[in-house]
């Protein structure tokens, strides 16, 4: 999957997961700045990723994802490329 | 569906219309991710479901009422989730070096706790329980000897479910979910997530959370009224393979093996539907003597004629035959379910009728087809009366009664032609289940529409300031069973008609005078001076108006002066009994 594919899509799921309007969802979206990005609703998050993305994280890593930044980083060491 | 798509479509649902489905949550584990499931199936059924959940690990001071709000009047269901970690770590994770006597300590306490958070949380709602059973281990703690007696950790497991299920058996309204059922259908390793687990105490996967929510939707659909009632089938390539007009008695496959099989194990399923009080329905382009012929001569015929209640064999269009089986039947559609493996018959119901619940059955899936109707989860009901076991028996009786009607010239000569036989009496421990649910699901023959549980009918049949009645109908096709209910309240000599209903299959036949004039002599009995009449008008019940001005009912239907003489009832009864006269 392109990049630039990829993090639209992360994008969705953010708003759609938290209820958030799409436009307000970019790299830098944290629970710092996003006000319904709880520790539930990271989990929720998280969740939503691996089923749309046929993926899984470790315990590891879901530690560490903590921003989209991270999210995304974390994606591309998956190689989502290669799986969508 | 994908869990950011449901979430996607709650968030942007327009509930204004829909009522609204109060549940509260408590629990010892983290649940939280199930909600959006919980929304969603609630949304399918018109509701909103508004959602409350406990604080973590605190189940038995929130059924003794510490958390405010959270268990209400209002409270439509509550859900309990008591894994067995948070309540005895050691039976849970350290059984093997447990004694015996520790073990029995800790399941000791446990027993003694379930039935202090049902009677505590009874004291504030008189909502649904649904309490979620304790699991299994994947892997029990004495490995392969663990299964070899019963006081291995499984059957310690086991007797403490059993425990749960005499507990809960003591409270009205309670149930028992079997989480180990819906462990076995996703499998184990697919049911946990032990990642969420580890990090934040929420056992369960998203598969795992759907199975869940989608067993307690079993329970809550028929508490609001939205199970199905009706299955209607079509014949060719469901009931058997192939098409019965082209290939013929021997050339249809349907017995004991591969690909026969899958339609004699559909056929199977439907059966079991039949006898937990499901109407069956036949809906088919065919000629209908193709069609009995299978049904008389075909010898690997699970499904018989005498199972059908409704029939539309004929080649007009299906949407037009369902709303005749409705007509016929004299049920909602929305309490349908049609199943087909056509496209275009599916696709034609799901636009016309959308009312009508659909199953496709797909093609290359013979296999699979009583599974999916196994696992539909439509037709659930919270008992199996003994009504329940007898309604196909009860609308075949009933099409017998038109047919004679038909036949007859007046109406008088056809009731007595029916030798119908009225059972007045007092509810008894036997009768209070089918009253409540008689008052629970009466809307068009219901004066008053007051809606009751088994322990209200209880009390009022203890209570000597009120008599419970209940009317039994038989005729010369069959027993009706239990389909009128009076209930009449006592003070300062007067008697309150609280509830008097019939089920609409029996009016128009008398038999709601028989159950006004027995009420009416019992009041006198009881040393009444009059009868205080009370219709509340609904949306459904237009047709009772006018019952009790006709019945002697002054100033518009709401005194009856005792002091009249009764009228006998209707002559045209072969019997009447009323226990009642005492």
């Amino acid at each position: 999957m392109e990049d630039k594919m990829l993090s639209e899509r992360v994008f969705k799921i953010i708003s759609q997961v938290m209820n958030v309007p799409l436009q307000e969802i970019n790299e830098r979206s944290s629970a710092e700045n996003i006000e319904q990005w709880d520790s539930l609703q990271h989990m929720n998050l998280i969740l939503a990723l691996e089923e749309d993305l046929r993926i899984k994280f470790t315990d590891e890593e879901i530690a560490q994802m903590i921003d989209v930044d991270l999210i995304l980083k974390a994606l591309r060491k998956k190689n989502i490329a290669s799986t969508s | 569906m994908k869990y950011s798509e449901i979430q996607n479509i709650i968030n942007n649902a327009d509930f204004s219309l829909f009522r609204k489905l109060n549940i509260s949550i408590l629990r010892n584990v983290m649940i939280e991710s199930m909600v959006p499931y919980i929304k969603f199936m609630a949304y399918e059924m018109d509701y909103e479901a508004k959602i409350q959940i406990g604080e973590y690990d605190n189940i038995v001071q929130e059924a003794m009422g510490h958390k405010e709000g959270l268990l209400k009047n209002d409270t439509d269901c509550v859900l309990i989730f008591m894994k067995l970690e948070g309540l005895s770590w050691k039976l849970a994770r350290r059984f093997a070096a447990l004694s015996p006597q520790k073990i029995q300590k800790e399941v000791q306490s446990i027993k003694e706790m379930i039935p202090i958070v049902l009677t505590g949380i009874r004291k504030q709602t008189n909502g649904m329980i649904l309490w979620h059973n304790f699991e299994f281990p994947l892997y029990p703690a004495l490995g392969i000897s663990d299964g070899q007696h019963p006081h291995g950790q499984t059957g310690i497991i086991q007797e403490l479910n059993n425990a749960l299920r005499d507990a809960l058996a003591d409270f009205p309204n309670a149930y028992y979910v079997d989480l180990n059922l819906c462990i076995s259908r996703v499998g184990g390793k697919n049911f946990y997530d032990l990642r969420y687990w580890h990090i934040g105490r929420a056992p369960y996967s998203l598969l795992g959370l759907t199975e869940i929510a989608f067993e307690d939707f079993k329970f809550i659909r028929p508490l609001k009224g939205k199970n199905k009632k009706c299955l209607v089938l079509d014949c060719d390539n469901v009931l058997w393979g192939g098409v019965i007009g082209e290939d013929g008695l021997s050339g249809i496959k349907l017995d004991k093996t591969h690909p026969g099989l899958s339609y004699y194990e559909l056929q199977e399923e439907i059966v079991n539907l039949y006898h937990r009080g499901i109407l069956i329905a036949l809906c088919s382009k065919n000629n209908s003597e193709d069609v009995w012929e299978v049904f008389r001569k075909h010898p690997d015929m699970v499904l018989k004629e005498e199972h059908i209640v409704a029939t539309q064999i004929n080649w007009d269009d299906k949407a037009t035959n369902i709303k005749k089986i409705a007509a016929q039947l004299n049920i909602g559609l929305n309490s349908m379910v049609f199943v087909d493996d056509s496209d275009f018959e599916v696709n034609l119901i799901r636009q016309e009728l959308p009312e009508v619940t659909v199953i496709h059955l797909p093609k290359d899936k013979t296999v699979e087809y009583k599974e999916i109707l196994a696992s539909c989860g439509f037709f659930d009901t919270l008992t199996i009366s003994h009504e329940d076991r007898q309604r196909g028996l009860m609308y075949k009786a009933e099409a017998q009664r038109k047919e004679l009607q038909v036949q007859t010239p007046d109406l008088e000569s056809y009731l007595k032609s029916l030798e119908m036989e009225v059972e007045i009496k007092f509810t008894d421990d036997f009768t209070i289940s089918r009253i409540a649910q008689l008052t629970q699901k009466t809307n068009q023959f219901n004066l008053t529409n007051r809606r009751y549980s088994d322990a209200d009918i209880k009390a009022f049949a203890e209570s000597k300031d009120a008599d419970v009645l209940y009317l039994r109908l038989l005729d010369k096709f069959g027993d009706s069973g239990i389909v009128g209910v009076c209930i009449l309240k006592y003070k300062d000599h007067r008697s309150y008609l609280d509830t008097f209903l019939l089920s609409c299959r029996v009016l128009g036949r008398g038999v709601e005078d028989t159950l006004i004039n027995q009420a009416l002599k019992l009041a006198k009995k009881r040393g009444c001076r009059e009868v205080i009449g009370e219709y509340l008008p609904t949306s459904k019940n237009i047709q009772a108006k006018d019952f009790l001005p006709k019945h002697g009912f002054s100033e518009g239907g709401l005194i009856f002066d005792l002091n009249q003489p009764l009228k006998a009832g209707p002559a045209f009864f072969k019997k009447i009994d009323p226990s009642v006269n005492m």
